[in-house]
């Protein structure tokens, strides 16, 4: 690391760790009126409204990032996210999550392991948005969960590596998510992320500035693949793609 | 096929298949655990044998019973010897 990069880097983790806590403060604050009067004002369910305000949060999220972080979006339109959808993307770091609010779309449930409901100043807000607890519920209970919420117009988003890659290469794919896409007829929307494992990485608690790009591939329709194993092969079809498109991004920086 | 074979067939089957590493592929490796294949691997894991051994096994009761790597190298080489 030079001087320059190590000078940002100390400045980036003076300014951003109490500016996010400060904003997740604000947040918890902002709930308690925010939360009735935009059900007043919009007519939304509870966890569409609580999906808005943490999209809402991660946008305040980036703009601390801002100074230190280069974010760019590819391949995004309103048109390729379409909701009801499964979007599935790589896992380089615990800020991938917060990344989410570069996405044109709030009304997203994340499916995730256990450990992130055991942050209490999260956790409720989690639940409220009906987040999927992947381990308390298992895929029997996510189908059925992720079911009613794509048939409720929301999108569900998936880390189908299921752990976060600890060498920023893509590694094995779970097949859930392709199996709910083949039983429900949603679309798959793949979604790759790169940089966030220079900002913060698994193993490593400061930030280091960085750029994250963030691009949208186009929509898989599970209608093309028949058979017993139709999820199998979308799921090798999307991580094919999915690992093309990541090495061509590494490749331009 | 003699055992070794059908042991190396499963082997690759199932790495190539759930993208494992062929070196973790040890007799001893739990499924679950070592292997990290979850619940839905488990019934892929069936239909996958099922194909590269052209038998069907999928309603056995002792499928239920196999948690490790040998386990399924044991149950598919006494189930192709039974077909003999």
């Amino acid at each position: 690391m030079n001087a320059g990069t190590f000078v940002a880097a100390c400045v980036m983790n003076i300014v951003a760790y109490p500016a996010i806590i400060a904003w997740t403060l604000a947040g918890i604050l902002f709930f308690p009126f925010g939360f009735p009067l935009w059900k007043v004002l919009t007519g939304w369910e509870g966890d569409r409204i609580m999906r808005h305000f943490v999209w809402i949060y991660g946008r305040g999220w980036l703009g601390i990032m801002l100074p230190f972080v280069r974010f760019r979006r590819e391949g995004f339109t309103n048109s390729r996210i379409d909701s009801p959808s499964i979007l599935v993307i790589n896992h380089l770091s615990f800020f991938d999550t917060y990344c989410m609010a570069l996405l044109p779309v709030s009304n997203i449930a994340f499916t995730i392991r256990s450990w992130p409901f055991k942050m209490p100043w999260y956790a409720p807000f989690m639940r409220l948005a009906n987040y999927l607890d992947l381990e308390a519920i298992g895929w029997e209970g996510t189908f059925k969960a992720g079911s009613r919420i794509l048939s409720k117009d929301g999108s569900l988003l998936f880390f189908p590596e299921g752990h976060r890659s600890k060498d920023g290469q893509i590694q094995r794919f779970y097949s859930g998510p392709f199996k709910l896409a083949i039983e429900t007829g949603a679309p798959i929307v793949p979604l790759c992320i790169t940089g966030t494992d220079r900002l913060l990485p698994p193993n490593r608690w400061w930030f280091l500035p960085s750029k994250v790009c963030l691009r949208a591939l186009a929509p898989v329709s599970p209608k093309e693949f028949t058979g017993e194993t139709a999820h199998v092969d979308l799921r090798k079809h999307v991580k094919n793609l999915m690992t093309k498109n990541l090495e061509e991004m590494r490749s331009k920086g | 096929m003699n055992d070794q074979e059908i042991i190396d067939l499963i082997n690759t089957t199932l790495a190539d298949e759930f993208e494992l590493n062929i070196d973790d592929m040890v007799p001893g490796a739990v499924l679950k655990d070592d292997l990290g294949l979850d619940s839905l691997d488990r019934v892929d894991m069936v239909i996958v044998l099922e194909k590269a051994f052209n038998f069907k096994i999928r309603e056995e009761e002792a499928i239920r019973e196999i948690y490790t790597l040998s386990d399924i190298h044991n149950f598919v080489i006494n189930k192709k010897r039974e077909l003999q």
